[in-house]
């Protein structure tokens, strides 16, 4: 193979989410003269960490063609449920692990209808959004649950190694996704399930239940971004969340991950979570209101897709 | 002792007898070449062998001793191990992954992989086949032929001691042909079986040991490539029957001209491509699978993209948009019926009636009782065989869908009919009654181009044909010369 | 085949109203069946719309945006002008340029429709937060609010748009050659484009008919709340596409109608009404909305297999 010898791309080419970032972050310095500050970055930081958490298995459901439309009403349920387990007096611990559990029923569940009955992921996942949504209403009255002790926001408050417990935790989430994804069986098959769903098939593995198991890793994050979450608010709120799962759907789109071939980066979902994290605390540094910051990022998205659609038509 | 023998072996679908007792036996160290037309059998040939077709009759003997493959699983237990012409690399997972995909080698953790261990493994096994491709290029940055030497290689990390390849050289450029010849010896020296299906009979006596020929499912000669020569091979492949009596009335005064391609050159790999078709004429174009018939008649009929180059029907130029090529009077029936032919999930009646509502109902006002006397009317103009017109398409035979394809155009008033093999799948009988479609279609002065695989189908229905190899025309056979021999001359590329 | 699926559904709407009646001695009212019936058509309004981009094989999830925003413009317009024409024309173009934006997206640009039409549910639903900023714009002329709350002969207002809306869309689909197609485009999009189809033109269509049906549900819904918030379309969107899927419209596209769509519209509002009914309280609305998008969904699949089969 002398002549077809091959060279490996250009790889560490700048993908274009890293300069979206820089172009943010550079935009803002000289916009607003409070936001290069090391507080405020560290502020965005910890505004980041709970979206990381949410966008890092959403990378791998939108690397397997799907999508996951009820993880913010996953976290508002499971947050629920252990804020109210904390109100009761339970142990952290036994409540985290309720809650964690909650997360992961409910991912499996998704998993179920898409893989197993094959409802299309964006109906399917709508749908558990109302039924976890609901259930979060109707188990709160739709009301804050507070009193929920010290333990909790003592955690949250707490730092380790001179980071914040939300970094931390959106750090270690990060290393664990990395080796799942690139150094581990389940990994490999994520990209197949999107990649060439077939060969897996070929192959003799049983792709169904690696597929299910990607909406229920999703749950499971939704779990652990809930303890985040409560730890923050200090209560349990139903429906403070809705709305999260957007964010972590535009922080991997513009990150780079592709809908349609199993083409997924973990690394660009950090940047696209940053620059989401960025522009809303931009804008908001600058006084710009937070529904056009809503409104910024799903214009964000829409040409995020665009360039997608253009790339993949080359 | 063969590696391999494969007795007797019976295999139907329903309405075709695919394999008619077939007897092949494969030693190791040998190159088998399977030859034959499409439809003679060697892909069945081959699914039966990898356990992905049960066969009625026949037995299987491995290393000697009787077997049953019953799955591909069981197929790759044996070590038999097959290349498809689409290949099964996942796009984002590099070389060595691709390699070891579902036999991936475990880290010491348990559910990790040891990258380590597998880019070492492929290494090994890519330098054994004499390729120095990087393990850790991902696979969709890999050329075709570098996506085959993963394939190969994914076949010996599963200790393969049969390697079936289906048309491997289909997509490779001649100097890539000739490094994967260099390294099937080397696979044979090393004492591996390789089945070969080609349609390329100069590769036939490059690589083989051993040719059988199938024709109409069976088979009719295996013997060494030193006892024979091209034209016998040629003779072999297609002294077939024609399956009906049917021969088609020349057409003598050819009409206006009807297409008129100039300078062809589109996305899909058309180049340079001139063609004519007349009114009241039927024009053939023929050529091996992967010549690029298909890609010419989507790009004329408007649905692949044209980059250069003129389609003009009875003199109306075309853009590239099947809604401005059905309202110039183009239909396509498609080669694939059911996927871009018909609407499967609805009925005959809407079927019939979706290309031409625009014209039926100018006033974009949709009659009912219009709908259904022309519904009515085409039925039975088609002899299309359906308890209602209601009835959902997906429940009609092969030949009854085709004919609700065809009827689909005669209500949008096409005048140039793009059939792409219009008899595949259906019955003899039906077959019949298709041609007679097209005798009628032209004898009302439209202009028909006809792709088909069956040679004898091109001889006995077309006025001429043009023949085509690697997306351009090379040839146009007139009344005269149109014969087998001539067309697989000009496709095969020899002489 | 599609009549007796329809049968069933109908079945569902009996059996449902029987339970209610031997539940509830309110349920019978002349009074509650009428608010049914206007709820009921709320929900069709905006359902029909989705209804046409489901038969496509389509999907718009920014019609509750939609809503919320045409409201909001449509009800700024009245206040600042006065007339009543004016506002209802805002709100209907308003809804006519979102769904245009959409096709735009969907056709020219060959976004994905689900997410293309949800990144554009999170940017409407940012500009009415933005525009609105908290407030609330309330009390509108009574002539206006009539068409919301009104009757006329002892029937409410909002029913008789349903129903025209029902005979319009369905001699739309069912006797323009339009109808026809964008039922072909949604069994197989990809014969109907080899069948001459102009498949793009007919989703733009499709998408800007759902905005204008949103356009002219938030009109109607602008009339019965008699104010205008910011986040009052948001409540809107799951019932209407569960009202589509209940009403037999596959996901799938090329199977339903619109008179599907009333019959799981009216399902869909006595589950709620019965609800209410039996003092249940509206912080269930999401789960059981949720569980029957699910359910019907299923239903739809099934059904699909078991024709494959």
């Amino acid at each position: 193979m002398s002549a077809a010898r091959e060279k490996r791309l250009p790889t560490p080419f700048l993908p274009g989410v890293a300069y979206l970032l820089a172009g943010l972050l550079v935009t803002f310095s000289v916009l607003a003269p409070g936001f290069a500050s090391v507080p405020n970055l560290l502020n965005v930081g910890v505004q980041s960490s709970i979206l990381l958490l949410l966008a890092l298995p959403m990378t791998l459901i939108i690397m397997s063609e799907g999508l996951d439309l009820s993880m913010g009403a996953m976290l508002g349920l499971a947050g629920v449920t252990l804020a109210t387990l904390l109100v009761d007096g339970t142990s952290l611990v036994f409540a985290a692990g309720a809650a964690l559990a909650v997360g992961l029923l409910f991912g499996m569940a998704n998993g179920w209808l898409i893989v197993s009955l094959g409802i299309p992921p964006f109906v399917a996942t709508l749908g558990t959004l109302g039924i976890a949504q609901g259930l979060a209403l109707v188990a709160t009255d739709g009301q804050s649950v507070v009193g929920i002790g010290e333990q909790l926001p003592d955690l949250y408050a707490s730092r380790w190694i001179g980071l914040p417990f939300s970094i931390l935790v959106a750090l270690v989430a990060y290393g664990v996704f990395h080796l799942l994804l690139y150094h581990t069986r389940f990994g490999t098959y994520v990209f197949a399930i999107g990649g060439h769903r077939e060969a897996l098939d070929l192959a003799g593995v049983r792709a169904n239940l690696y597929h299910v198991a990607i909406y229920g890793v999703g749950g499971v994050m939704a779990g652990f971004a809930a303890l985040v979450f409560t730890g923050r608010m200090n209560a349990g709120h139903p429906t403070a969340a809705l709305g999260m799962e957007f964010d972590a759907i535009a922080a991997v789109i513009v990150g780079g991950t592709s809908f349609s071939r199993g083409d997924g980066w973990l690394p660009g979902t950090v940047l696209g979570v940053l620059a989401v994290g960025v522009l809303k605390n931009g804008l908001n540094v600058i006084a710009i209101s937070s529904s056009l910051q809503v409104a910024s990022i799903g214009l964000l998205v829409i040409a995020a897709l665009l360039i997608d659609s253009l790339r993949g038509r080359r | 002792m063969p590696l391999v023998e494969m007795r007797g072996i019976s295999k139907s679908f329903p309405g075709v007898r695919a394999l008619d007792d077939v007897s092949l036996s494969i030693a190791a160290g040998e190159v088998h070449t399977l030859l034959g037309q499409n439809g003679a059998g060697k892909s069945t040939l081959i699914k039966v062998l990898y356990g992905a077709a049960h066969p009625e009759h026949g037995e299987f003997l491995f290393d000697g001793r009787p077997v049953r493959i019953s799955s591909p699983s069981d197929a790759r237990r044996l070590g038999i191990a097959v290349i498809f012409q689409e290949f099964s690399l996942v796009p984002f997972l590099d070389v060595a992954q691709n390699i070891f995909l579902g036999r991936e080698i475990s880290g010491r953790i348990p559910g990790t992989v040891d990258h380590g261990r597998m880019h070492a493994e492929a290494r090994r096994l890519l330098d054994m086949l004499g390729s120095s491709l990087d393990t850790r290029v991902m696979a969709h940055e890999l050329g075709i032929a570098q996506q085959q030497i993963v394939e190969i290689a994914k076949a010996l990390s599963q200790n393969a001691r049969i390697l079936v390849m289906d048309e491997p050289t289909a997509a490779l450029s001649e100097h890539e042909i000739a490094r994967l010849f260099d390294l099937i010896r080397t696979l044979k020296a090393d004492g591996l079986a390789v089945v070969y299906i080609s349609h390329r009979l100069r590769e036939v006596f490059a690589i083989a040991d051993r040719v059988t020929v199938l024709r109409d499912g069976r088979q009719v000669a295996s013997l060494r490539p030193a006892e024979t020569s091209m034209g016998d091979l040629v003779r072999l492949m297609v002294g077939r029957e024609v399956d009906t009596t049917y021969r088609h009335r020349f057409c003598d005064q050819p009409g206006e001209v009807a297409l008129a391609v100039r300078d062809l050159h589109a996305d899909n790999g058309i180049h340079g491509v001139n063609l004519d078709v007349r009114a009241g004429e039927i024009v053939g174009l023929a050529g091996l699978v992967g010549s690029g018939r298909t890609e010419l008649a989507r790009t004329i009929f408007g649905a692949d993209r044209i980059n250069r180059g003129h389609v003009r029907v009875f003199g109306r130029e075309l853009k590239d948009r099947p809604d401005v090529s059905v309202g110039a009077g183009v239909g396509l029936v498609p080669e694939n019926r059911k996927t871009e032919g018909l609407a499967l999930v609805r009925s005959v009646h809407d079927n019939l009636l979706v290309a031409g509502l625009d014209r039926l109902f100018p006033e974009h006002w949709y009659r009912f009782r219009k709908a259904a006397r022309v519904v009515g009317d085409l039925i039975a103009r088609l002899q299309v065989v359906t308890p209602s017109p209601h009835r959902l398409t997906k429940f009609l035979s092969g030949g009854n869908q085709q004919k609700v394809v065809i009827g689909k155009w005669l209500n949008a008033g096409s005048r140039l009919y793009i059939f792409d093999e219009p008899t595949r799948g259906i019955d003899v009988g039906a077959k019949a009654e298709i041609y007679r479609l097209l005798e009628n279609l032209v004898g009302q002065g439209a202009g028909v181009l006809m792709i088909s695989s069956e040679l004898p189908e091109i001889v006995a229905v077309c006025d001429r044909a043009y023949v085509m190899r690697d997306k351009v025309i090379v040839g146009e056979l007139g009344r005269g010369d149109l014969t087998e021999e001539n067309i697989l001359r000009l496709a095969m590329h020899h002489g | 085949m599609k009549a007796s699926n329809l049968g069933y559904r109908l079945g569902g709407v009996l059996i449902i109203s029987v339970i209610l009646a031997l539940l509830s001695d309110a349920f019978l009212s002349a009074s509650n069946l009428l608010n049914v019936l206007r709820q009921a058509s709320l929900i069709f309004l905006l359902a029909s719309g989705v209804t046409l981009v489901i038969l496509a094989a389509g999907l718009d999830l920014s019609i509750g945006a939609n809503v919320a925003l045409s409201a909001c413009l449509a009800a700024t317009v009245i206040k600042l002008t006065g007339s009543i024409a004016l506002g209802i024309v805002t709100g209907l173009s308003c809804g006519v340029v979102i769904g245009l934006v959409n096709g735009v997206l969907v056709t020219a640009l060959r976004l994905p429709p689900f997410i293309a039409t949800y990144g554009m549910l999170w940017v409407l639903h940012g500009i009415t937060y933005w525009y609105m900023a908290g407030d609330t714009i309330y009390d509108f002329p009574p002539t206006f609010r009539a068409l919301g709350s009104g009757y006329a002969l002892g029937v409410p207002v909002p029913v008789y748009l349903m129903l025209g809306c029902l005979v319009a869309g369905g001699l739309f689909t069912r006797y323009t050659t339009y109808g026809h197609q964008i039922y072909a485009i949604g069994a197989n999009t990809e014969v109907a484009r080899l069948s001459g189809i102009p498949v793009r033109s007919r989703l733009n269509l499709v998408y800007t008919l759902s905005g204008a049906m949103a356009g002219l549900a938030s009109v109607v819904y602008l009339a019965r709340l008699n104010s205008a918030e910011a986040d009052i379309g948001e409540p809107l969107m799951l019932p209407a596409i569960a009202a589509v899927l209940i009403g037999g419209t596959s996901l799938f596209g090329g199977i339903g109608s619109l008179s599907g769509t009333l019959v799981g519209a009216l399902f869909l509002t006595l589950v709620l009404n019965g609800m209410n009914l039996l003092t249940i309280g509206a912080n269930w609305q999401p789960l059981v909305t949720g569980v029957i998008v699910v359910a019907a969904a299923w239903v739809d699949i099934v059904a699909r297999r078991r024709g494959e089969g």
